[in-house]
């Protein structure tokens, strides 16, 4: 986009760049043949997670306390915490959660496409993974939880996937937590809910909701675009029910670490 | 929002007077409080409004203006449809904390909740009305909100103010003309109207939505939070609502805690309730700012100020 906001982290393009638009006509994105990975409609994709790559046995200063990577058919995300540990903003009460999320320049299909909602997107992240941590057990320090998106696929999709990984990685770094939050995405086709739409497959209306299965709380809740109520709680009602599989998930790559 | 610091036996009275389902000024946990709406007060932009929720001196207060702009279409935006850019700045006289960036983060929540809501067909507006002329020029209604005061319930008062102001926004006539350059294709131009009487509103505009900031306290929620009250709440959830009673947008806020799904399902079982009832509210207001005269109430200085 032209005259968007300098981003100073990075080193930018020239100021008028723009994605090349393809003269082929791109693949056919309705699913009246099913879809294009042959998933069904309720099906998330493959998840691989891992806990702990990051860990360093040499250092223990500078280096994170927990890490996770996670992968959900393209979408692959790495997240960091840093925490407990002293910050700046300290409240006498409880710890201070922050996430700060960002994607890799190369992660999304338009290069320019990253800078725009990043800040928006860490604090959602962080009022959405907040609530799962017992905060009151760190007065005084800081938590903090860095996700770098490596490659992106689906704009909600991506979402849920950074909410999982943050959810990894605070398990990994030992911080005392009510319960992991596993999330997951819709888009609505037509009158259909589809799970976990990818960049081709997403849709006007779109709905994300996080999860806390032992807890049974819904810690986040994201509607994109305009649906009636039943609509919606057929929705709601649809993800948290796989939801409670990616928790499975998510918890398996937990006992995995561990071995 | 503003750190309000309550002392523990006060956050208790709150709590569990909610959960009776009293509040501290006398409302009931669906009652929200008077709402203050003025539109057309900015000469220099398309539309404005201003909106206080609570009574004078003790409520939040927010102004919206509109700016309409033509861009110019860049390859990679859509071709035919305009757009809408929300921007929220909490000013410093709402409160000391919003001095220099300390405001920062609130701003940015603030501006994707509205741009959430506005920004795109789930606003209701038309967004290719918008467009002058297709991949050339199209139409940015800047939508700008100032914050002059916050007493609780931020997000309701910027959305019935932006809501007022989008329907008092008039644009001026665009006339487009194609015509024949040297190699005989047809080039599209088009001329701005420059004629203070001759502007339409935008079309759409009677299907923007409103919304309804639900607080949860305790085991129960309340509309429209007081400071005190949003200083106990755990958890909030915004949810918007079209005049045809579909859901434009949800968005959960606070990092305390989450909701059971059942008390989700029956937050959104009572937005659409309560959104009901206050569409028929907000057109009585809005008609009655609309004839509002300057010279009705005493003067204490100029139009704007007088009656906040």
């Amino acid at each position: 986009m032209s005259g968007a906001v300098q981003d100073r982290r990075r080193i930018n393009g020239p100021g008028r760049s723009v994605e090349p638009i393809y003269t082929t006509t791109p693949l056919d994105a309705s699913l009246a043949k099913g879809r294009s990975d042959g998933r069904g409609l309720d099906h998330m994709r493959p998840i691989y997670a891992k806990a702990g790559p990051i860990a360093s046995t040499a250092q223990t200063t500078g280096s994170a306390s927990g890490s996770a990577f996670y992968e959900q058919g393209s979408i692959r995300i790495s997240c960091a915490v840093y925490g407990p540990r002293s910050g700046r903003k300290t409240n006498a009460r409880r710890a201070h959660f922050e996430c700060d999320f960002q994607y890799a320049p190369f992660a999304c299909s338009s290069r320019t496409h990253t800078q725009t909602d990043e800040h928006e997107i860490s604090l959602f992240l962080s009022n959405t993974v907040g609530p799962a941590i017992r905060l009151d057990s760190y007065p005084k320090s800081s938590i903090d939880a860095y996700v770098t998106v490596i490659e992106s696929d689906g704009k909600m999709a991506t979402l849920a996937a950074a909410i999982n990984c943050i959810s990894l990685a605070l398990a990994d770094a030992g911080i005392e937590m009510y319960d992991t939050v596993a999330a997951c995405s819709m888009g609505l086709r037509g009158s259909q809910w589809v799970v976990d739409c990818t960049q081709m497959e997403e849709a006007e209306c779109s709905m994300l909701v996080a999860y806390m299965p032992s807890v049974d709380e819904v810690t986040g809740v994201l509607q994109n675009g305009k649906t009636s109520l039943e609509m919606h709680e057929q929705a709601v009602q649809a993800c948290t029910n796989v939801c409670v599989r990616v928790y499975a998930v998510i918890c398996r790559a937990l006992q995995a670490s561990l071995e | 929002m503003t750190s309000l610091i309550l002392s523990p036996s006060e956050q208790d009275f709150i709590t569990r007077g909610v959960e009776k389902g009293f509040r501290a000024d006398g409302r009931g946990s669906l009652d929200r409080r008077e709402v203050t709406l003025r539109t057309n007060m900015i000469s220099q932009a398309n539309g404005s409004a201003r909106c206080r929720i609570g009574h004078l001196g003790l409520g939040t207060d927010v102004l919206v203006g509109i700016k309409a702009e033509v861009n110019t279409w860049s390859p990679g935006e859509p071709e035919s449809s305009g757009s809408i850019v929300c921007n929220v700045e909490c000013s410093p006289s709402a409160a000391q904390e919003f001095e220099g960036r300390g405001a920062e983060d609130l701003n940015v929540e603030l501006t994707q909740t509205l741009d959430r809501m506005f920004n795109g067909p789930q606003s209701g507006i038309d967004m290719s009305k918008l467009c002058i002329i297709p991949k050339q020029a199209y139409w940015v209604l800047h939508v700008d909100a100032l914050v002059l005061d916050v007493k609780g319930g931020i997000v309701d008062a910027l959305v019935w103010a932006t809501r007022a102001a989008l329907l008092s926004t008039k644009l001026p006539r665009v006339v487009v003309e194609s015509v024949a350059d040297e190699d005989g294709n047809l080039q599209s131009e088009f001329d701005v109207v420059d004629d203070a009487e001759d502007q339409v509103a935008i079309e759409g505009v009677e299907n923007l939505p409103l919304s309804v900031t639900f607080n949860q306290i305790g085991k129960r929620f309340v509309i429209d939070a007081s400071e005190q009250e949003e200083a106990v709440t755990q958890a909030s959830l915004t949810v918007a609502v079209s005049p045809q009673l579909e859901i434009c947008a949800v968005q959960k806020g606070g990092f305390l805690r989450g909701f059971p799904p059942s008390l989700l399902s029956e937050i959104m079982q009572a937005a659409r309730r309560v959104a009901r009832d206050e569409f028929p509210k907000f057109k009585e207001l809005y008609v009655a700012a609309a004839s509002y005269q300057a010279g009705d109430e005493p003067s204490t200085g100029s139009t704007f100020l007088g009656a906040f």
